[in-house]
């Protein structure tokens, strides 16, 4: 018995040298070494025992008669008489404690594996614990809104999208039919305005709500008051505001005497009169707004060409609607059917048939419909990527117990004899594990909580400024508990049982020569393939990924193929009225033209690729017939100036670009793209040619420009038109300044040279054209960039493990592999022989993930671009990568037995 | 005479607190008091009273503590807790109800009804 007759020989000496005599001492030795005590309490019982004998000897007993009466005593915490004591559990924390301590001391003892096991556990809680708090901070964050079950969303619905938001007048028409089904109806939109506040101009967030919005949600406002049906009644005539929580202690120190102060927005003076309370984001997850105003001032803080609250063009109302009692969403669907029915007579142009309404209850939505169709599987392909990892973090770690176990059998064995029970040990085993799993938890909580605040500061090329609440909450940190235990004992179970099981520890008894122990290793074999297996998988979507964005880099937008700087500006709508605003416009691009490096400047009012480009048109020419059941010939609809398409890269195939000729005024012109041109007239030269847009307005057609990419990077060719600024202005502009040198400084010289213009105009948002691109690109590369780095991550942990059992059957059949080169054998041929039954069970591990992957890969290809599913190159390039990392695994430990000279092979039978 | 070792597992822990309730004590002191106080009949060896003592104060009946008696020498003494205590009492309470019930049953008591 190893260490035990080590502690006791030790201890045996020790109570000598205190000068007992032999038989004293040997009785000490005996029961201090059997006993399970950590050392502190050893040496504390050993003190005592020794003043025992020392008084014993004094009152003139024998050491002889002495030693005889301590028997086989068993000095083990654990009570030798049962003692019923009130408020104890089966498993007292007497025997718990201990158990921790050894198993503390245990980890201690071999730093290396507890590092390795702490770190790798550490990233798989970690990664798991950050993609459930992700996904518990997006998709199930707990609705603010009072009886929320009663609430539902409606939507408006055509054929081109399946869930559209509303127009005002819209909202108006659905409110008033409705009124038996919804006891409330409120709508909300987003919006940016321009706040002065001491001199300085900044851009600020906010959500116009209608009257009945506050009152519909039932939130209390933390100061003042919130906005109410009274604040919503005349256009323009409500210039008060509600400020967010976050927004009064940024801008206002979270002073409550802001109540009644005014701020300037967009140039007018509006009245603070309340805070919302901290808990409230807005309406709309993720986009935080500083402000809330009433709906009816629309058309000052979000200036536009047509007033908004009457026409039936801008569809950003988001509607919600609280159910009268005992009304359902059935009875609410049938009420808005009738509505549409009603639009579709009284409004044809707009309402086209098969236009309705949907209606989804509030609980089922996330962020949209459409986009929440996308998150559910987003979100599952995460939580099986991460909780992959995690089980092969888990497998690792049993397979290397697994291969301790090997080494505890002897203990083991002696506290079997001794008399511990199965279950006391599977305890002891398991408290190890668990202790592992805890310390893996709690790195695992520094990982997820970094990964999250890597997720809320990262500078990701956003259309907007998104702000998710991404704390690790009581539910986030409950979790991550959970998973810690659960991975304790899913790594610790098997192993423990397996080292515990009487049989198998009482009969192997010394088999250091090795052979033994089959059923061990015929289940490190199976983890090793498991590993493999997932491993394989996780490689396969990685390499989908990668090449998803190598297809998307390949992919030309069309334009800004040229470094160059982007920068959105909103003028001031009181400084900059009708005809001063195009003057400025212009005097700023000539001021841009003069920044160094620059070699032209362009202005947009819908920039391609912004993923908020929803700016479309129906149009018409004469003597061609618009598809079934259609107005007219779906377009997207862009004004540029005469700078535009050079300074984008856009090639001009025919005619000619825009000129300051084509000022207001004179006779209307328009530029089409070749898509469009094709669809109209193919065959047949467009220049010439007569547009009419929403059946009244005329244009000639006096150039054709190459197709770009509009809306998003893979889709088929869309029809465009361009308008000239001078006859078609806009309220907001992106300025395009192309540049022979660094994109990066001149962006930050823009903002400097529209600042020095005036003060009072923003730049709204300011990017190169490079990290511009990088938006539609965003998705693919976190994918690629997460699985990517997961799966670079199981590979090496599959790895090590391979490692480790190639490693330890070489281990046991050293002395085999001694005799046979002793005998002769080649040592080639010996490496060999152990590479290739681990390289064994990567054949078994890889066909089986490869399997999966092929599964898997079918349900994943809606998120791939540019790549099939069973991409050839993917199926076969990992396959390859997996063995190569595979073969030096196996082949790195197999290699150092054959270089064991043969004599000490033979030695090491120790 | 010893007591049969069943019956030893209900009495050790009583007697021991009984004795540590009177005064302090460390283990051979004890081992010593348990043999004279009962005539022999609770004495217990060692391999008993160690593991008892060390299991009592684990569940903190007992406390202990490392003091210099008189003569010079550094012993551990054993006291009992004020949970010792109680628990004291109710066994105390719980034997007086056996003694008095095996004293019915004509078991205990009259020393002429012995043979």
């Amino acid at each position: 018995m190893g260490a035990t007759r080590i502690d006791a020989l030790e201890i045996e000496h020790r109570a000598r040298m205190r000068g007992l005599p032999l038989d004293a001492a040997a009785a000490i030795a005996r029961v201090l070494a059997a006993a399970r005590l950590d050392d502190a309490r050893r040496n504390e019982v050993f003190e005592e025992l020794v003043t025992h004998f020392e008084d014993g000897l004094g009152a003139g007993h024998s050491a002889e008669e002495l030693a005889r009466e301590f028997g086989l005593a068993d000095f083990s915490p654990s009570p030798p008489t049962p003692i019923p004591l009130p408020r104890r559990g089966n498993r007292p924390m007497s025997r718990v404690l201990p158990d921790i301590r050894y198993a503390i001391r245990r980890l201690i003892a071999s730093p290396g594996f507890t590092l390795i096991a702490v770190l790798s556990l550490a990233l798989g809680i970690g990664a798991t614990t950050a993609v459930f708090s992700l996904v518990n901070a997006v998709i199930f964050r707990r609705s603010p809104i009072r009886a929320v079950e009663e609430v539902t969303d409606v939507y408006e619905s055509s054929a081109d999208f399946g869930f559209n938001a509303f127009s005002y007048p819209d909202f108006r028409d659905f409110e008033r039919g409705t009124t038996q089904v919804f006891s409330q109806l409120a709508a909300t939109r987003f919006t940016f305005s321009q706040v002065m506040k001491d001199g300085v101009a900044s851009r600020a967030q906010g959500e116009l709500v209608t009257g009945n919005y506050f009152p519909l949600i039932g939130i209390r406002p933390a100061l003042g008051r919130l906005l109410g049906p009274e604040d919503d009644v005349s256009p323009g005539g409500h210039p008060v505001v509600v400020l967010s929580d976050g927004y009064w202690r940024r801008a206002f120190g979270g002073a409550p005497s802001v109540l009644g102060r005014p701020i300037e927005m967009n140039g007018r003076a509006y009245t603070i009169v309340g805070v919302v309370s901290a808990e409230y984001h807005g309406n709309l997850r993720g986009l935080s707004p500083d402000f809330y105003a009433p709906m009816m001032m629309v058309n000052h803080l979000n200036p536009a060409d047509d007033d908004q609250l009457q026409s039936r063009g801008y569809h950003s109302l988001f509607v919600k609607g609280r159910l009268r009692p005992g009304a359902t969403v059935a009875a609410g669907a049938a009420a808005a059917a009738g509505v549409a029915a009603e639009l579709r007579k009284i409004v044809p142009d707009q309402w086209k048939s098969g236009d309705t309404f949907k209606l989804i209850p509030t609980r089922q939505v996330i962020l949209f419909p459409t986009v929440d169709q996308l998150l559910y599987p987003i979100a599952g392909l995460l939580f099986t990527v991460v909780g992959l990892v995690l089980l092969v973090v888990c497998a690792n770690l049993a397979s290397f117990l697994l291969a301790r176990a090997v080494d505890r059998r002897k203990e083991i064995a002696v506290r079997l004899a001794l008399g511990a029970t199965r279950g006391s040990l599977v305890a002891q085993l398991l408290t190890e594990t668990l202790l592992l799993g805890a310390l893996g938890g709690a790195g695992g909580l520094g990982v997820a909580a970094l990964v999250a605040r890597i997720l809320t500061t990262a500078d990701l090329p956003l259309p907007f400024p998104i702000t998710l609440e991404l704390g690790l909450d009581a539910r986030a940190l409950l979790f991550a508990t959970a998973v810690s235990v659960a991975a304790g004992i899913l790594f610790g179970l098997m192993p423990a049982l397996r080292a515990s099981n009487p049989h198998l520890a009482t009969t192997l008894r010394d088999e250091s020569a090795g052979g033994g122990g089959r059923g061990r290793l015929a289940l490190r074999h199976a983890l090793v393939v498991a590993q493999v297996a997932v491993s394989m998988v996780l490689l396969v979507g990685a390499g989908l990924f990668l090449r998803s964005l190598e297809s998307v880099r390949a992919v030309d937008p069309g334009f800004g193929r040229e470094p160059a700087g982007l920068m959105e500006v909103s003028f001031p709508p009181t400084r900059y009225a009708e005809g001063r605003l195009l003057l400025a416009e212009r005097q700023l691009a000539a001021r841009l033209r003069e920044l160094p490096g620059v070699t032209a400047v362009g202005m947009i009012d819908n920039l391609p690729l912004t993923l908020v480009n929803t700016q479309n048109t129906d149009v018409n020419t004469p003597g061609v017939q618009p598809p079934a059941g259609r107005e007219g010939f779906d377009a997207d609809l862009a004004v540029v100036d005469s700078g535009f398409f050079a300074a984008a890269g856009i090639r001009l195939l025919r005619g000619r670009d825009f000129t300051p000729a084509d000022a207001d005024g004179a006779p209307r012109v328009i530029i089409v793209n070749e898509a469009l041109a094709k669809r109209l007239w193919p065959g047949q030269e467009p220049l010439g040619k007569h547009i009419t847009r929403n059946r009244d307005r005329d244009y000639q057609v006096v150039g054709v420009v190459a197709t770009t990419k509009i809306r998003s990077i893979g889709e088929d060719p869309r029809s465009g038109i361009y308008l000239p600024l001078a006859q078609a202005r806009s309220s907001s502009v992106w300025y395009l300044a192309r540049t022979s040198g660094d994109a990066d400084r001149l962006t930050t010289a823009m903002v400097r040279a529209t600042q020095s213009m005036d003060p009072e105009i923003i730049s709204v948002d300011v990017r190169t054209m490079a990290r511009h691109l990088d938006v539609v690109r965003l998705p693919i590369r976190l994918a690629a960039l997460v699985i990517g780095a997961l799966a670079a991550l199981a590979m090496v942990l599959a790895g090590i493990g391979l490692y480790g059992t190639v490693q330890y059957s070489v281990a046991q059949r050293t002395r085999e592999v001694g005799i046979r080169l002793a005998l002769g054998a080649d040592a080639g041929a010996m490496v060999r022989m152990l590479t290739g039954g681990g390289l064994r069970l990567v054949v078994w591990g890889g066909a089986v993930g490869l399997l999966v992957a092929v599964l898997l890969a079918r349900l994943v290809g809606g998120l791939l671009f540019g790549v099939p599913a069973l991409d050839p190159l993917t199926f076969f390039g990992v396959p390859l990568l997996l063995f190569a990392v595979a073969g030096i695994a196996a082949w790195l430990p197999a290699r150092r037995v054959s270089r064991v000279a043969a004599t000490e092979a033979l030695r090491a039978d120790g | 005479m010893r007591i049969e070792r069943e019956l030893m597992r209900g009495a050790g822990p009583v007697t021991v607190l009984r004795l540590l309730k009177q005064r302090e004590m460390y283990g051979y002191e004890l081992v010593e008091a348990l043999s004279r106080r009962t005539d022999g009949v609770l004495a217990m060896g060692q391999s008993t009273l160690y593991p008892l003592l060390y299991s009592l104060e684990a569940k903190g009946l007992l406390k202990s503590q490392w003091r210099e008696a008189t003569s010079g020498r550094r012993r551990k003494y054993y006291a009992v807790t004020p949970r010792g205590a109680e628990f004291l009492r109710a066994q105390q309470s719980q034997w007086r109800r056996l003694v008095t019930a095996m004293t019915g049953l004509g078991l205990l008591g009259a020393r002429h009804s012995e043979v």
